[in-house]
């Protein structure tokens, strides 16, 4: 056999200057690689296990979350300041029930917003520009809060008819709303951007450990898996004996621990980038489109309630529309035009996605019945968009806030809250993905076969260990 | 398996200088295998951010504006001034880049994208105007500040009070430019545009009577109507909300998010606000303090 003579032959040069040309020094050597090579398996697989473990605590449980809580922070602060608009629309008279509506949405959108503000300062914890943005934030929600009662106590006081309120509100109100324009809603979304590109970042750090960690577990294994069968083969032709029992036991050990951990860690590669793929970078998409979405509105609002503004709020809705779906540049005009020739092509292809923006990114990854409904809602947000503007232009200043505020299909109020809700339950269902893959990475990393792999991989790397010195040890004692 | 590793060990010697051959092939094998992995571990840290990304780099290029007072003017000693320039400069700083390895290039609003497609600057500092459509071409990072559309005239000029009394008026078309767009294709408003390469020379036309109004950002007007004086006059009725992004080369995800951490902090700490009242205190315009809305790295 080939293996014999090479076994002998090989050793010559180095062993000669290690001074290890008897016999139980070469025995020693060899045990000693095994025993080596034990070792530099259980490190790597060891820093292995643990970047999965980092992986999976970063976009499951830190980054990840803070996405989702300044994604829900954004949401009830623009929401709050879409019902404040809301009520002074409203005003008085026969419109009493909707400015009841909309002041007690406000009371549970503030509630949410302080909720979703605590969250993120305590996810937020490492990062001391990402604390600074959640403490500025905090302080500017006091700040709003208290403009916008100031505006809606005044408005109360002018008790006039439906229609824009007097100047002096107007004036207390743009404070208020350029606070929340300027301030709050940029920093909310800037940190729900922040835990994005941290997930981003250790996604792709963790992927490329995870799969240079695999290589080297499988490396690192068979090494010790040669060193054990040459210790194995060199016993069997030098001390013509049968097969040495502890190293077997060894060698069965090395395998069981050595495919678990491979598998283990593929497990965790698969979990890690469903979670990152299938769930998060969806998320993220959807929460962004819903946030830009929510902005949009109120710019549509805005365009009614402040006529000195009509440009730039205009101007600012397209462009946030566009944010969405971008077909091509233009006029508000060319956006409707351009939505309803993509969503033609959509309609009779889904894999027909001529446009751009938050929803062509999601059409192109993942597309399915819960996007189509929400590129349908968002299709009848525009519309009735397209109508406000025209009964404004047209000088039908009433008539458009009654297309915005009705509470009926057709109004703009009450299909926009139908395509949000499309939006929450898209996001719902991706939240379903990636807790259920970060749930399985979790479980897979805290069972094996033999319970906790942080318990397993040093039991099985000292129990090979104590089994090649029991293997060779009545060798040795033979030499003495 | 074991006569494969003496082959694979053998080659390795082979490639080993002649003197060295003597030494413990064992040991040099863990040393290697010890490199190697250091290597694979840590080679996770810097492969997100790719050779073309401009976090991590050493030097930088930086596209700026070469005749636009306050933003980006290059003066007669060859330096390059103004709120951009500053801007840039407090963001390199952030990546780790010093002053002086920064090498800055002038660009033209009709320029900017080229400059980031062919290399020739790493990143564009200059008035850029966040919009779709050049978000298909490059990625943005910020916006670092968001001004807004106004409108300059002639001190003389009674007829031109809003952006819509500009329908039948000659308008200044700056090459590059999105502000005329704005105008006539997003608003509708039938102004009569006339060509020309830049802002600079929009405001030439403008002093003298070739077109009626030059539309285009506050910052950019507010640096212009300083240096013309009493001769023209700004409208003070702004219609838009310009997003100034930073260009980056299509697809430099870690160098944009990287820039958008550096601009929070320039907000944080106080410079934004510095740098914006050195340039712009002077003027009559609303400056906001606050760090915009950022684009997101896409």
């Amino acid at each position: 056999m080939p293996p014999q003579t090479r076994g002998r032959r090989r050793p010559v040069p180095g062993f000669g200057r290690l001074g290890l040309r008897t016999t139980p020094g070469r025995v020693r050597a060899l045990a000693a690689v095994a025993v080596l090579a034990m070792a530099g398996f259980y490190i790597v697989a060891n820093i292995a296990v643990g970047n999965a473990r980092d992986g999976l605590r970063v976009i499951g449980h830190d980054a990840g979350p803070q996405v989702l809580a300044t994604g829900d922070l954004y949401f009830a602060l623009s929401d709050m300041d879409s019902q404040v608009a809301d009520i002074l629309l409203a005003g008085g008279g026969s419109r009493q029930a909707t400015a009841q509506q909309a002041l007690s949405r406000y009371g549970q959108d503030r509630a949410r917003a302080d909720r979703a503000a605590l969250q993120a300062a305590e996810l937020s914890a490492g990062d001391p520009t990402d604390q600074a943005t959640v403490r500025s934030v905090l302080d500017g929600l006091g700040q709003y809060e208290r403009l916008a009662t100031q505006a809606l106590d005044l408005d109360k006081q002018a008790n006039r008819p439906a229609g824009p309120p007097t100047a002096t509100v107007i004036a207390v109100y743009r404070e208020a709303t350029d606070l929340m324009k300027l301030q709050l809603l940029p920093q909310a979304y800037n940190l729900t951007l922040a835990g994005g590109a941290t997930v981003r970042e250790a996604y792709e750090a963790k992927r490329s450990a995870a799969s240079s960690g695999r290589v080297w577990v499988a490396l690192t294994g068979l090494a010790v898996l040669v060193a054990l069968a040459g210790l194995q083969i060199y016993l069997v032709a030098r001390f013509r004996r049968r097969v040495n029992f502890a190293l077997a036991l060894a060698t069965a050990v090395l395998i069981v621990v050595g495919v678990s951990a491979l598998r283990l860690l593929s497990g965790e590669a698969t979990q890690l980038q469903l979670a990152k793929a299938d769930g998060f970078d969806s998320i993220l998409t959807m929460s962004r489109a819903q946030a830009i979405s929510n902005s949009m509105h109120a710019d549509e609002i805005r365009f009614l309630l402040d006529p000195g503004r009509k440009d730039t709020y205009s101007l600012d809705y397209l462009y946030k529309a566009q944010a969405i779906l971008y077909d091509s540049a233009g006029s508000l005009g060319d956006f409707y035009t351009g939505l309803s020739r993509a969503m033609l092509a959509y309609q009779a292809s889904s894999r027909s996605v001529t446009f751009f923006g938050f929803y062509g990114e999601e059409a192109r990854v993942h597309p399915g019945p819960a996007l189509t409904a929400v590129l349908t809602r968002f299709q009848q947000v525009q519309a009735d968009d397209q109508r406000i503007r025209q009964l404004a232009g047209a000088g039908h200043g009433r008539q458009a806030i009654a297309v915005l505020t009705g509470q009926a299909a057709g109004s703009s109020s009450y299909d926009f809250d139908r395509y949000d809700q499309a939006i929450v339950s898209l996001i719902g269902l991706r939240r379903a993905t990636f807790d259920q893959a970060i749930r399985t990475g979790d479980q897979d990393l805290g069972r094996s076969v033999l319970g906790s792999w942080a318990g397993l991989l040093p039991l099985a790397a000292l129990g090979v260990a104590i089994l090649v010195i029991a293997g060779v040890r009545p060798r040795l004692a033979e030499y003495r | 398996m074991k006569r494969e590793r003496v082959t694979a060990r053998g080659r390795a010697r082979a490639a080993e200088p002649e003197g060295h051959s003597s030494k413990a092939p064992r040991r040099r094998a863990y040393g290697s295998v010890a490199v190697v992995l250091a290597l694979g571990l840590s080679t996770a840290a810097c492969s997100a951010g790719g050779p073309t990304s401009v976090a991590g780099r050493q030097t930088l290029r930086i596209g700026v504006k070469a005749d636009q007072p306050g933003l980006g003017l290059r003066l007669a000693d060859g330096r390059f001034t103004g709120f951009d320039v500053d801007v840039a400069t407090y963001v390199a700083a952030r990546l780790g880049v010093r002053p002086d390895h920064i090498t800055f290039v002038p660009v033209t609003s009709a320029t900017r994208e080229k400059v980031l497609e062919n290399g020739s600057a790493d990143m564009v500092v200059a008035t850029y105007s966040i919009t779709p459509e050049r978000g298909t071409l490059v990625t943005f990072a910020g916006p670092y500040y968001v001004a807004h559309q106004d409108t300059m005239v002639r001190a003389a000029e009674t007829t031109i009070h809003t952006v819509h009394d500009l329908t039948g008026k000659r308008l200044c078309k700056a090459a590059g430019s999105n502000s005329w767009k704005r105008v006539t294709l997003e608003l509708g408003i039938a102004a009569i545009l006339v060509p020309a390469p830049s802002y600079s020379a929009c405001v030439a036309m403008l002093l003298a009577g070739t077109v009626d109004a030059v539309s285009t950002d506050d910052l950019i007007l507010a640096g212009f109507a300083d240096r013309a004086g009493p001769a023209v006059r700004i409208l003070n009725a702004p219609f838009s909300d310009e997003r100034y992004g930073i260009g980056l080369k299509k697809g430099d995800l870690s160098g944009c998010e990287a820039i958008n951490r550096a601009v929070s902090q320039m907000y944080l700490d106080g410079t934004a606000t510095r740098l914006l009242h050195k340039w712009f205190g002077q003027t009559r315009l609303a400056l906001d303090p606050y760090v915009p809305q950022f684009e997101g790295c896409d």
